[in-house]
């Protein structure tokens, strides 16, 4: 089964199309590498995927609940409710992290399965101290956000995405925020998750990284798809110029 | 260079403007001797603001002509009639000349002889079912701060009759002028106002026959011109001149002007009463004690406005700059409205609205005890304003990813915004919130507006009635205790926040 559908999405600011009939289906257990130069609209679908932002024009499916309708060319999103619904299918790990500086490590794991989920608190505590072991942080479990460093705080972020139990985890650049050193740390985590089969679908700048761990990489450039495949064909052997050229500027 | 010479031009030029200046001031001085008359602008007919905005009355006409006749130039000042001994002995005033009564002040003050025989007198609203002075017990009376009524009710010359008349009202408030205490007579607030009968006289006449006056007086007292303790030559020279008016003539004359005519009583065969100053007794710190344990009555009322005031405008300001901050359009432009006005009017003319709106808008009668009703509806109003915009501030600097991250993990607005979102917006506004609560401690003396008396209107009637500013010290340093004590608390707050950055 399709975890993720979406399909003909349009997206514009203003005048500005950002996004031109952009369709992708996502397999479980598939994971999917976004690449393209900055201002290529990766993000921006990331954003849509995740409806941070409202699409102009297509429609959206997940797990096999439509959260989005396309009728007479206009989107038409399904009740509060539904997708109130459909949002605990994914999670999303953000480029600066977004921790809750006032929660501590592990009120920042535990909070939301707790007050969202209602799930029983002894349950979550041992899965979240079992989260903080596989992250490597089982010491910091009171320390607050501040006093971490920036890859240690992703590794937090991810496994309080992880706590919802999603089917699918969004990562919005991941280790853009992050210096050389700390960026190979979250790589691992994220090479982890894919061996125990979790669907992932990452933006990311890290091109070897993206050929390495992906069973499919996206370029993207100028709002639209411009070449999609294993890694073998996209990264080692592109067809189209555009890619080229982009691959050619990211190894200098 | 031709920088340098500039340079030289100016300062030259400045040099010589100040000299020509300073020399100017000199003349003046020397040529034109100034005589500056203090007195009440709300005190009809001796000195008041006319229509055109002009000071006018009968003691600004008699300064006036007696100026002339002396060629010095008349200065009227008015003043806070409970500041009138401290403009006195610090020179900014000559005398005090604004049917300035005589009885219980005599050895206050260098008198002249007394020109007006005042009684004192007591208004009622005329549909009121009060008639004689039996009919004020248990009723609410107000007098003016330092005013020979309440000299003659409760000062320490008091006839007996009048000690028991007083012991008999509900409450004896003291007001600071005769306008507010009208507005109070009308509205309800108060049930009788006792003043001296010449300015009663003018009141009941130029406010429609509304009010009536009791038949039956409280006492009888006389006017004079009242000059720093001493100063026995001035008064002799205005004293010469009084008389001398009196015997062409003028006087007279400008007393029926005034409708005054049958309360004139001066007369050459008068003579100075000349006292010598009576030093007080008590000791610096009996009176250090006797006046901090006066305040101190009125710091309770400070701290209740101050207490009650946060307590109700902190939440009400969150209701606020939720509407402030609504998608609703129209509820977004009331509130944006609201707190314009609030912000843009002074805080004292907001507490004269909420006290006399209710009868002056839709007739209802307000009860005295209103008065502190209204004291902590206005702060409330005023002060959830500023806070509202202060948390929006505060909302507005959470970074946008803590609204995300939430919508992410499936938070209700309601979780979202009590359990991400308020306790970093708390943190961000400490700093704001401190500077607002310390401008509150200062701001609870503005309750003197209505009437309310509080810690330093108590301060300010302390002073007028011992003639010294030391209550006005005190008050200060009560404040500043009091603000000492809000910015430890609120630093204590700041540092347990200091947890999460």
């Amino acid at each position: 089964m399709n975890l993720l559908e979406i399909s003909n999405i349009e997206k514009s600011f203003g005048d500005l199309r950002v996004l031109k009939d952009i369709s992708i289906s996502v397999n479980e257990t598939e994971v999917i590498s976004i690449i393209g130069p900055s201002g290529s609209g990766k993000s921006t679908l990331l954003r849509c995927m995740t409806m941070l932002e409202a699409i102009d024009g297509g429609s959206m499916n997940y797990c096999g609940e439509q959260a989005v309708t396309s009728k007479n060319g206009l989107p038409v999103y399904a009740s509060k409710n539904q997708l109130k619904q459909i949002r605990r299918y994914f999670g999303l790990v953000f480029q600066n992290f977004n921790l809750f500086p006032h929660y501590s490590v592990i009120k920042n794991i535990t909070d939301a399965p707790i007050h969202v989920q209602k799930r029983s608190k002894d349950e979550i505590y041992k899965e979240a101290k079992v989260l903080l072991k596989k992250m490597g942080l089982e010491d910091k479990a009171n320390y607050y956000p501040y006093q971490l460093s920036g890859g240690q705080q992703q590794r937090i972020a991810i496994a309080r995405a992880l706590a919802m139990k999603p089917k699918m985890l969004f990562f919005d650049e991941p280790t853009s925020a992050l210096d050389p050193e700390l960026t190979a740390e979250i790589l691992k985590v994220l090479r982890n998750l894919a061996d125990e089969k979790m669907t992932m679908i990452i933006v990311t700048h890290e091109i070897e990284f993206a050929r390495s761990i992906s069973d499919r990489v996206i370029f993207m450039d100028g709002g639209v798809i411009v070449e999609e495949g294993k890694p073998a064909d996209v990264i080692d052997n592109p067809k189209n110029e555009r890619t080229k050229a982009f691959l050619k500027k990211m190894s200098v | 260079m031709n920088l340098k010479r500039l340079l030289l031009r100016y300062i030259t030029s400045v040099l010589l403007i100040v000299y020509i200046c300073t020399a100017m001031l000199t003349l003046c001085h020397a040529d034109d001797r100034s005589f500056t008359v203090g007195f009440d602008a709300e005190f009809p007919p001796y000195g008041y603001k006319d229509e055109s905005g002009e000071y006018v009355g009968f003691d600004l006409d008699l300064a006036e002509e007696v100026c002339a006749r002396k060629g010095w130039i008349l200065k009227k000042q008015p003043i806070d009639w409970n500041s009138k001994d401290m403009e006195l002995k610090t020179g900014a005033i000559d005398c005090i000349w604004n049917g300035f009564t005589m009885n219980g002040r005599e050895d206050k003050y260098t008198w002249s002889t007394p020109y007006i025989d005042n009684s004192q007198v007591v208004v009622v609203k005329k549909d009121s079912g009060i008639y004689d002075l039996s009919g004020l017990s248990g009723k609410i009376v107000a007098v003016q701060a330092d005013s020979s009524a309440l000299a003659a009710l409760t000062g320490s010359d008091a006839d007996e009759e009048n000690i028991k008349l007083a012991q008999s009202f509900a409450e004896l408030q003291q007001v600071g002028d005769y306008n507010s205490a009208f507005l109070n007579l009308e509205s309800g607030a108060i049930d009788a106002i006792c003043m001296d009968i010449g300015v009663a006289n003018y009141e009941i006449k130029s406010r429609g026959n509304l009010f009536t006056m009791l038949d039956k007086h409280i006492s009888s007292e006389e006017y004079g011109i009242g000059f720093l303790l001493g100063n026995t030559e001035l008064r002799n020279e205005v004293q010469e001149v009084l008389f001398e008016m009196l015997g062409d003539g003028t006087f007279i004359r400008i007393a029926e002007k005034w409708g005054l005519e049958s309360s004139i009583c001066l007369s050459e065969e008068d003579s100075y009463i000349d006292n010598v100053t009576t030093e007080n007794n008590q000791s610096f710190i009996e009176k250090l004690i006797n006046i901090s344990s006066q305040l101190a009555g009125g710091l309770g009322a400070s701290l209740a406005i101050f207490l009650l005031t946060l307590l109700f405008s902190m939440p009400l300001g969150l209701l606020i700059a939720s509407g402030r901050m609504s998608k609703f359009t129209p509820l977004r432009w009331i509130v944006k409205i609201y707190i314009s006005i609030v912000r843009g009017t002074p805080l004292m003319l907001q507490l004269l609205v909420v006290f006399f709106g209710p009868y002056f808008v839709f007739g209802i009668n307000t009860t005295s005890s209103y008065r502190f009703y209204a004291v902590i509806i206005g702060f409330t109003l005023n002060y959830a304003a500023y806070f509202a915009e202060i948390y929006r501030s505060g909302i507005q600097a959470v970074h946008k990813g803590q609204y995300e991250a939430s919508y992410i993990l499936g938070y209700t607005k309601r979780q979202r915004f009590f359990k991400i979102i308020f306790p970093q917006m708390v943190k961000n506004i400490i700093p704001s919130v401190t500077n607002e609560v310390i401008t509150l401690v200062k701001d609870t003396s503005l309750a003197f507006a209505i009437s309310y008396t509080e810690m330093f209107t108590l301060a300010k009637q302390v002073a007028a009635a011992e003639t010294t500013i030391m209550p006005l010290f005190i008050a200060g340093v009560f404040y500043y205790i009091f603000n000492f004590i809000v910015a430890f608390i609120m630093e204590y707050i700041e540092k347990k926040l200091n947890y999460f950055r």
